[in-house]
């Protein structure tokens, strides 16, 4: 590849340049004012390096931030590398780009799947699971590469909440692969109740499992009454508003299991225990055996509660809950 | 069923030299065969395929016998996997091997032959005990049989042996090759069964149940034992009259005392299958259960569930004949108490 070192630098117009992301931009949701500030204080330190696109303007291949922090603090014109069109090839100048960042930031998940598309056309898919995934920390595998080139199609709210880490990539999977509508519906659901990553997981998960279940839509399922209920309840906050929801998609996704859970309960709370002591079912009752537990200070204390729990009477209407209602 | 729709065979490298290799090519004469150096060469098209219309000829490096894993927290029935090759030609929506993405085509391990004598040790250091053998773990034992000759080379290795029992266990009606062979003793051949509409919806390829009892019926008139599995249950609306027709078809075609033994197990699933399931067989109904996380980490039906299948089959099974080698796969202790059963220290 050339060597650019020496390429010449001009005063250009930032007028010639675009301020659209072309297709050597890989860069999303990015914050120009520690740039502007660091410009404002020491003048442009690292030149942009821009190409003449004959018919057009110039396109910033190195340093677009830059180029349109230039803009937003009104400079005119600014130095710069500039080459000409036919210099190096687009895939050089996409990989000049690509190692330029990688000298300097990490990418957030929109910006590599915007750099799996642009290195598409130039490259095999071989090439790109071998050599560009791995510099792009991700694994080189043909199902991360096509899910990660899929983030850019996202609508602009969802890239952004992806590109800022608020949706993990299991989530991101998940809503992918469902209609545009569905999709902005759950990922409404999921701003408004605020719910984190294993919230979101659930709350996806069982959405899609009610509406394959039961061969309706997911936009039916979140437009059931009780749910929508849920979220307008004036009197509650987001994280009881979250807990509800989930807990009425988990009761409609697991009726026999909660009804287990809520039959455990009343059970144990008809028992009357003695204070400080507390039986828990096993994690979805798959292991056979249930837990006890006493909090004590002393023997005596032990002693007493050991006592009074002998003394109950119903000890033995403690079992699998299903029993109970077989 | 006749022969896989095969498109290409790739032999892998190193696996020229077992003469296996050429009987298998001959079988299958006319399909264009690759030979492949390296791993990358052939790999499935795309992260979903498992590419079952390539054969790849393989010199397996690893262990042929090796005892079933079993699972963390469930009891296992102690049996041998011979691994004799992976995938298979059906396309069950359940199929764990789905999760093996870099392991994609039918895959035969062309170098059994030369491992029997590893085989023979293992057996003949253990002569006071039966090892129960199976090949149909990792592959269906029979339906590749027409172009890998396994029954050709175990059959009769393993009737000279009085410690072990060999299962081919398939989903094929494809038995008529077993004839010619003299040997039966201790040659279980075994059928995977469902609810019939669970085999036409979820086990694609496969032939129906009816066409699986008949091949059934055909072996037992040759004088073989006849083993059955009911796995992978699955909980599906109307799933109790489901299974009763595969019962009814079964009393009008099998006779119950040739029958060695039945084994059932609830659907159950490694976690990351759920999505692949949902890709590869969008109309899939199996996922629709109540499903919650075993003691292993994999999913299985709410145990009230389990227990009423099992129970329900049990019941049914019984009232046909008493004693038909009934056992649950990869079951708790608890849920086989429940059924009044005998609980095995140790098969």
């Amino acid at each position: 590849m050339k060597d650019l070192s020496s390429a010449p630098e001009r005063l250009v117009e930032l007028t010639e340049i675009s301020d659209q992301p072309g297709p050597y931009c890989m860069s999303f949701r990015f914050d120009l004012e520690p740039l502007k500030r660091s410009i404002n204080k020491f003048g442009l330190i690292h030149r942009p390096l821009v190409i003449e696109n004959g018919k057009y303007k110039k396109e910033a291949i190195i340093g677009f931030r830059r180029v349109l922090a230039l803009k937003s603090l009104k400079w005119d014109r600014a130095p710069m590398k500039v080459l000409s069109g036919d210099e190096l090839s687009p895939s050089d100048l996409l990989l000049l780009n690509l190692y330029d960042n990688l000298s300097s930031r990490s990418f957030n998940d929109v910006e590599k799947g915007m750099i799996l598309n642009r290195l598409k056309p130039h490259f095999s898919g071989e090439e790109i699971r071998k050599e560009y995934m791995p510099l792009l920390g991700l694994p080189s595998n043909e199902s991360t590469r096509i899910l990660y080139e899929k983030l850019e199609e996202l609508d602009l709210a969802l890239r952004t909440s992806c590109a800022d880490g608020d949706l993990p990539l299991k989530t991101i999977k998940a809503l992918l692969e469902m209609d545009p509508d569905s999709r902005a519906t759950l990922f409404q659901w999921i701003k408004d109740l605020k719910l984190n990553f294993n919230q979101q997981m659930l709350f996806v998960e069982n959405t899609i499992d009610i509406s394959n279940r039961e061969a309706t839509s997911i936009l039916q399922v979140l437009q059931e009454k009780p749910l929508l209920n849920i979220r307008e309840d004036q009197n509650s906050n987001n994280p009881q508003k979250a807990k509800r929801s989930l807990s009425y998609l988990r009761r409609r996704r697991f009726p026999l299991l909660t009804r287990s859970e809520e039959t455990f309960k009343k059970t144990i709370s008809s028992l009357g225990l003695p204070e400080r002591v507390k039986i828990s079912h096993p994690p979805f009752f798959e292991n056979p055996d249930y837990r006890l537990e006493i909090l004590f200070r002393d023997g005596k204390m032990l002693g007493e509660t050991v006592k009074k729990l002998s003394q109950l009477n119903d000890l033995e209407g403690i079992g699998d809950p299903w029993e109970e209602e077989a | 069923m006749a022969n896989p729709p095969l498109k290409r065979v790739l032999v892998e490298e190193g696996a020229d030299r077992f003469p296996s290799v050429s009987r298998i090519l001959k079988r299958i004469e006319g399909i264009p065969v690759e030979r492949v150096s390296d791993w990358e060469k052939g790999k499935a098209s795309g992260p979903l395929s498992m590419d079952k219309t390539s054969l790849r000829l393989i010199s397996f490096p690893g262990e042929f016998l090796k005892p079933c894993p079993g699972t963390k927290g469930y009891i296992c029935c102690g049996y041998q996997i011979l691994n004799v090759g992976t995938n298979c030609p059906f396309d069950c929506s359940y199929c764990i091997l789905q999760a093996y993405f870099n392991q994609p085509s039918l895959r035969i391990f062309v170098n059994l032959e030369e491992k029997l004598h590893q085989i023979a040790e293992v057996l003949d250091r253990h002569p006071d005990r039966i090892f129960r053998i199976g090949t149909g773990e990792f592959t269906d034992s029979l339906a590749l049989d027409p172009i890998a000759g396994w029954s050709h080379v175990l059959i009769p290795f393993i009737s000279e042996r009085n410690n072990a029992v060999l299962e081919l266990k398939t989903k094929t009606n494809q038995v008529e090759g077993l004839f010619s062979f003299p040997q039966r003793n201790r040659i279980v051949i075994s059928w995977s069964l469902n609810s019939p509409s669970i085999a036409s919806r979820e086990e694609h390829g496969a032939p129906g149940i009816r066409k699986r009892l008949e091949a059934a019926k055909m072996c037992q008139q040759e004088g073989y034992s006849v083993g059955f599995h009911f796995d992978p249950l699955v909980h599906i609306p109307g799933w109790e009259e489901e299974y009763k027709r595969t019962l009814e078809m079964m009393d009008k075609l099998i006779d119950p005392n040739g029958i060695v033994w039945l084994s059932m197990g609830g659907l159950r699933y490694m976690p990351a299958l759920k999505s692949i399931i949902r890709k590869r067989h969008p109309k899939s109904r199996i996922l629709l259960g109540e499903f919650v996380p075993g003691l292993d980490g994999k999913m299985r039906y709410f145990k009230p569930i389990r227990i009423q299948m099992y129970g329900f089959m049990a019941e049914m099974l019984r009232k046909w004949h008493e004693d038909l080698g009934l056992y649950l796969c990869m079951e708790s202790h608890d849920v086989w108490e429940k059924k009044s059963w005998v609980v095995p220290k140790e098969f």
